[in-house]
């Protein structure tokens, strides 16, 4: 087997590598749908990533190839009999240094955005994570939580579309993980700890609820869904939620819970 | 893959001499890639099959024999988990049931079949008796559909459950327990899974029937053929029947003993002080002997749901018995509810929370009020019981200190 | 040891029972640094096969969900026609990356490797601690017993992860192994744990103080400086895994709180001891387990530079920065544990500097591919089979390493954290990077230490069906993580957003089949050369290292002569040679004329 035939093996793996990362997109495999005010930043280092980390992936596996593809034993007679050059070291450790350190820089601004500058105000929901659904709780009208005209659901919340949403997320257990994948939003619930996400929806239709922490025997059925609608349909949704709550008949085609 | 390999000895390796040993290695590789191959092409497959209510079956004495007629007798009506099929005074849609019999596969359009064993078995077992490979692990047990008990429903005491009892189950899970809220299934997939469960329920309990009418009536004989075909007749059409009344049996509270809608905050407080008292008096509500006089469900710990209780009669009376053997989970005692957590498992809504003082709960020791309370007492009830998550006493006292992180 | 006895051994052949102390004292429990890690290499070999077998378990209830499983689902889910139950998903998923992990990798790295080459590599006869040494191999069966038999208690084998988080892993109601299963997981990894702290001592012991003559520190082949290094790792980060598991342990039985917050309870359980912290435990845990991912990779990372060195016939290139890269990830690798935690609750300032960390490490790893691009260039390569594992190691840890610059950027690991874009990176550096770079020294070594030579031919096949195989069943993994499929779903396909996923899934496992297949290649070839390879001299492959002056396989002892060291390792091309190569051991010309002189004049 010559050189050049395992050079074109690893030939194969930037040419494929390349493909496939392309490919994605094109097949519809790729990012699921962004909906959120702030998923872009996500997105767009992402990209930026990517194609750093691309350019980078090419040159250096092109460069393997060259290598093996050239430097056959048998074809030189002598090799270049060096222990290094301390000026490449130095070149090849300060550039990529310069490149980690202004990727570094560059996202603090996306994260400080999604983890540390909460939004004022009281949460519109509480999200409880719990072996293996997702109970919400709205503060009804009085505006506090934990008040007898408080509103429950499973597995289903509803958040106003085009406003700053900021949600209150904890467990009833263990360790489960609220994952908005379309919303690039993902927080840990721990019991014990009260936690915040906040997000801007800005399409109204329905999203997934993600459990992504594994939490059991039961996490991949830990789904819920989002809804996001218009602030009048959130508010008719709220009011019908809290009646039928109320309920002390059956109301005609009324058999919910 | 027998690519032919030109062994070359290159210059710098005068050591290895790759050639000789090629020819040696590959019959062993061969013989070693028949054999793998054919110890994984001898696999059994094996077919999901019911299993027999062996409790029941070692309690009444049942003889082998007729275990195994009684099991071709069921076989005969209600087919296999892979392929069902019913009576027709069953009141059932066979193509529902084929939905949600049988393995787990999706046809072309990308509709699901094996819906059952995707969503419900590992918990409640192929058969529905609550006796799948995660329910040892699970407290409360998942239910046991053969005895035809459903504990989740609008209906009577001792009537069965309406389909749309049993969908709500499906659609809002059961607070506080290990079964989920299948809400985001597309309700046609939901429609076939409570026909499912009705499937088994039916056929759990024709199995009860049949252990019933051998121990009863037949003297060590057999089901002899010529009076199956009847016997099934009347020992199934009750059951049928019972199912089909379920909805003629639905609890409606009288209009005229309704709490108004907008009731003011002074009678909203009368009306739980009211409840409380009752809450509290041994005559009427009586409700904390079991439930605690602080509500806290440890009024009394020692009793057991009938799925239990059959256990531990066996129990006792047979004191040998090994209850794995039957394929019986050990028997737990049941737990009032703790009234303060706020936590309901059937629906929240004041009508439920009435219908469970109505008619108690089918199947354990929540007895039905309707003696002991008027309609209007039950509402007071039903206030009392909804107002105690908000009390004082019921706020967690550690989860307000620091001990609570509040993170960001 | 006379001189003869050791003379005896060298020519000793396999199943030759040598000297007094018979079979079980030779070959048992012995205290020869080889026969030791022979011993680790068997066995670590073994799970390895295991851990596979859990693999393929999990990709196909990936390709196929709930279809019926082969041989699992006949065995143990008949009733239910053969599919499994998610909490037996749960089970694969931890014991395949607990066996790999800890039974695995680590062992074969530092135990069988670090074992078998330190002494023979710096010239020492054996290891500072040979009793310890052997302990350390036996402290690993607690492990394997415990584990292996977690696999057949009631609940099953551990299911949390191998990760353990609490109140998973600590509540026993929570999850059917969080009862025995996880108790014996714990054991396991604590018995792991004191084998390797035993192990680092002796390696540290011995590389700084049994260093042959003319062995400066700076003359240590980099797999010794690999070993070296991931010693101090293993010494510094393990008693807080350690320390961490016990802490697990007392929750779980004596009902501490370590990790349980106020009034815990899942499942419906009694409520547990409270006043602690669920994160308390990930902070200890990844403090040892990122350290762990290094310890994973960084022996490997030496082997293949001196075997890249070798077979290019040239000096690596820029040897002291290698080292200093190696410390450098080393130490860097102590302070970057909480990017794994990036999600979980931890504080966010305290994100923005793991992550600044994280991305320096990165540095280093740039810093050595260069290297031994630099090393391959104008080399006169000879691409035997650990040459094409090793430079394969090169191509998949690029791919590795890069990938991991996206889950350094904390916002992006918000969305990509427990994705399969994780799994891909870990595979690609542990299985891709390690696993080939174990490939590669295994059949470097080989000669060495069986005094065969595995066959060529085959090893080339076994490498192209692996490298095929692997990229198949990994690179699109990055592709799912994109789409934010996330990890350890038994049925990831209950979303509808994740449905279209499965045929690449199938895709997927069917390249992992036949990449286990493959090795079947591999496991014949080794075999069968253990006991009817064609005879290795004592340096096959014309290399360098002390290793390669001693006999195939070396007695007891190891050298029948007091090796001096004159020079570094990686002397090929050198123009003071007359051969290609320059071994440590030979003395220059001068020296050699003025020690025949000497000899003469003796006579």
């Amino acid at each position: 087997m010559s050189g050049k035939f395992w050079a074109f093996w690893l030939l194969l793996v930037p040419i494929l590598g390349v493909a496939t990362m392309a490919a994605g997109p094109l097949y519809g495999i790729w990012f699921p749908r962004d909906v959120s005010a702030h998923g872009h930043a996500i997105d767009h280092l992402f990209y930026f990533i990517l194609w750093l980390t691309g350019i980078v992936f090419v040159g250096t596996q092109l460069t393997l190839v060259t290598f093996v593809w050239k430097y056959q034993a048998g074809k030189r007679q002598t090799v270049e009999y060096t222990h290094g050059s301390h000026h490449l070291e130095v070149v090849w450790t300060i550039l990529p240094a310069a490149a980690l350190v202004f990727i570094a820089i560059y996202q603090m601004n996306a994260w400080a955005m999604e983890k540390m500058d909460r939004p004022p105000g009281k949460p519109l929901a509480e999200v409880t994570g719990r072996q293996f659904e997702w109970r919400v709780r709205y503060p009804g009208q009085d505006g506090e939580l934990y008040t007898p005209d408080d509103i429950f659901d499973v597995n289903d919340l509803h958040v106003p579309v085009g406003e700053e949403v900021l949600l209150a997320v904890k467990s009833a257990d263990v360790l489960h993980s609220f994952f908005l994948p379309n919303f690039r939003l993902k927080q840990d619930v721990v019991p014990g700890m009260k936690q915040f996400v906040w997000f801007t929806p800005m399409e109204t239709g329905k999203f997934d609820v993600v459990c992504a922490e594994l939490c059991g025997w039961g996490h991949y059925k830990m789904k819920g869904q989002i809804t996001v609608e218009s602030r009048s349909d959130f508010d008719a949704w709220l009011a019908r939620r809290f009646e039928e709550q109320q309920a002390t008949h059956e109301t005609a085609g009324d058999e919910e819970s | 893959m027998m690519v032919s390999m030109k062994a070359r000895s290159p210059k710098s390796l005068p050591g290895a001499d790759p050639v000789a040993c090629k020819a040696r290695i590959f019959p062993r590789f061969a013989w070693a890639a028949l054999l793998v191959c054919a110890a994984a092409g001898c696999n059994q497959h094996p077919d999901a099959q019911f299993v027999q209510n062996r409790l029941r079956m070692a309690a009444n004495e049942v003889p082998g024999d007729i275990q195994v007629q009684i099991a071709e007798i069921l076989a005969a009506m209600f087919g296999t988990p892979n392929d069902p099929f019913v009576p027709p005074e069953s009141g059932l849609d066979v193509d529902k049931l084929r939905m949600a019999a049988g393995p787990v596969w999706s046809d072309e359009l990308g509709i699901k079949h094996g819906l059952y064993r995707r969503h419900c078995a590992h918990c409640h077992g192929i058969t529905g008796n609550g006796k799948g490979p995660t329910a040892a692990f699970l407290n409360p047990y998942p239910r046991d559909y053969r005895p035809g008990l459903f504990k989740m429903k609008s209906t009577e005491r001792a009537a069965k459950p309406t389909l749309d009892n049993l969908r709500a189950v499906l659609r809002e899970g059961i607070a506080g327990t290990a079964m989920p809220s299948f809400k985001l299934l597309p309700s046609d997939e939901i429609d076939v899974l409570a026909e499912y469960v009705k499937y088994l329920s039916m056929r759990g309990q024709m199995e009860e029937a049949l252990v019933r009418f051998w121990f009863d009536e037949v003297d060590a004989g057999e089901l002899i053929p010529e009076i199956r075909d009847v016997l099934v007749d009347e020992l199934f059409a009750p059951i049928a029947s019972q199912w089909e009344q379920a909805y003629d049996a639905v609890v409606e509270p009288e209009p005229a003993a309704l709490p108004g809608t907008e009731r003011s905050r002074k009678e909203l407080v009368a009306s739980i002080n009211k409840g409380r008292l009752l809450f509290h008096d041994a005559k009427k509500g009586n409700c904390m002997s079991c439930h605690g006089a602080g509500a806290l469900g440890d009024g009394q710990v020692n009793d057991y749901d009938d799925w239990n209780k059959v256990v531990v009669e066996f129990e006792d009376n047979h004191q040998q018995a090994d209850l794995r053997a039957l394929d019986v989970l050990p028997p737990r005692t049941i737990r009032p509810r703790n009234l303060r957590l706020g936590v309901y498992r059937f629906g929240r809504r004041p009508l439920d929370l009435f219908r469970r003082i109505h008619e108690g709960i089918t199947g354990t020791p929540m007895p039905s009020s309707k003696g002991t309370l008027t309609p209007e007492e039950m509402w007071n009830v039903v206030d009392y019981v909804r107002s105690l998550p908000y009390e004082e006493a019921s706020r967690p006292r550690h989860m307000e200190t620091s001990i609570e992180r509040v993170r960001m | 040891m006379s001189s003869t006895a050791a003379g005896d051994l060298a020519h000793a052949g396999h199943g030759e029972h040598v000297h007094a102390g018979g079979f079980l004292t030779t070959y048992v429990f012995s205290r020869d640094h080889k026969i030791i890690g022979l011993q680790f290499l068997f066995s670590t070999l073994l799970w390895f096969f295991v851990g596979g077998l859990l693999a393929l378990g999990i990709r196909w209830q990936l390709a196929w969900p709930w279809a019926e499983m082969p041989i699992v689902g006949n065995l143990l889910f008949a009733s239910e026609g053969g599919q499994i139950s998610p909490e037996f998903y749960t089970m694969l998923f931890t014991m395949h990356a607990t066996i790999m992990i800890f039974f695995v990798i680590i062992p074969i790295l530092a135990g069988a490797f670090g074992n078998f080459l330190i002494p023979l590599m710096i010239g020492a006869d054996d290891m500072a601690f040979p009793t310890l040494n052997m302990l350390s191999y036996w402290f690993m069966w607690p492990a394997f017993l415990a584990v292996g038999a977690s696999f057949f208690v009631e609940g099953g084998a551990a299911s949390a992860g191998w990760t353990s988080y609490p109140p998973l892993s600590v509540i026993t109601e929570a999850a059917p192994a969080s009862g025995t299963g996880q108790t014996l997981w714990l054991i396991g990894i604590t018995c792991v744990g004191v084998s390797s702290m035993m192990g680092s001592v002796n390696y540290l012991t011995t590389i700084i103080q049994m260093r042959a003559p003319g062995m400066t520190m700076f003359r240590m082949p980099l797999t010794i400086w690999g070993m070296f290094i991931t010693a101090i790792l293993q010494a510094f980060a393990l008693p807080v895994l350690t320390a961490a598991g016990f802490m697990q342990l007392a929750d779980r039985v004596v009902d501490t709180g370590f990790f349980l917050p106020e009034g815990a309870t899942a499942n419906n359980a009694p409520m547990e001891a409270g006043g602690g912290q669920p994160l308390l435990w990930q902070h200890l845990f990844w403090f040892y387990s990122h350290p762990a991912v290094y310890i994973m990779i960084l022996p490997a990372m030496g082997m293949v530079s001196d075997i890249i060195s070798c077979f290019a016939r040239k000096p690596i290139f820029g040897y002291k920065p290698m080292v200093f890269a190696i410390a450098g990830i080393a130490g860097l690798g102590f302070i970057v544990w909480g990017h794994h935690m990036f999600v979980s609750g931890m504080n966010p300032y305290l994100g923005m500097t793991f992550m600044v960390s994280t991305m320096l490490i990165a540095m280093p790893s740039a810093v050595k591919v260069f290297n031994w691009l630099g090393t391959i260039w104008r080399g006169q390569l000879q691409l035997t089979t650990p040459m094409l594992f090793a430079l394969s190691f090169v191509s998949m840890f690029i791919i590795g390493g890069l990938s991991g610059i996206f889950m350094a950027a904390t916002p992006v690991d918000i969305f990509i954290h427990d994705t399969y874009f994780i799994v891909a990176h870990f595979h690609y550096v542990l299985f891709a990077g390690t696993a080939m770079g174990v490939f590669a020294a295994i059949y470097f070594w080989f000669p060495k230490m069986f005094g065969r030579s595995m066959n060529d031919g085959w090893g080339k096949v076994h490498f192209l069906l692996t490298f095929i195989f692997l990229n198949g069943t990994f690179f699109p993994m990055h592709i799912l993580g994109a789409v934010g499929f996330p990890r350890r779903l038994a049925d990831p396909y209950h979303y509808a957003t994740f449905r279209h996923l499965q045929p690449l899934n199938e895709f997927m496992t069917y390249c992992a089949i036949l990449m286990v297949a493959s090795q079947a290649v591999f496991v014949v070839n080794f075999v069968y050369s253990m006991f009817f390879g064609p005879k290795a001299g004592r340096n096959p492959w014309h290399a360098n290292g002390l290793e390669w002056s001693a006999p195939s396989p070396p007695g007891h002892g190891n050298f029948d002569f007091q090796p001096v060291v004159y020079r570094g390792p990686y002397e090929y091309g050198s123009p003071e040679s007359d051969a290609d190569y320059y071994p440590q051991i030979q003395p220059p010309p001068e020296q050699e004329a003025a020690g025949a002189a000497l000899e003469e004049a003796k006579t």
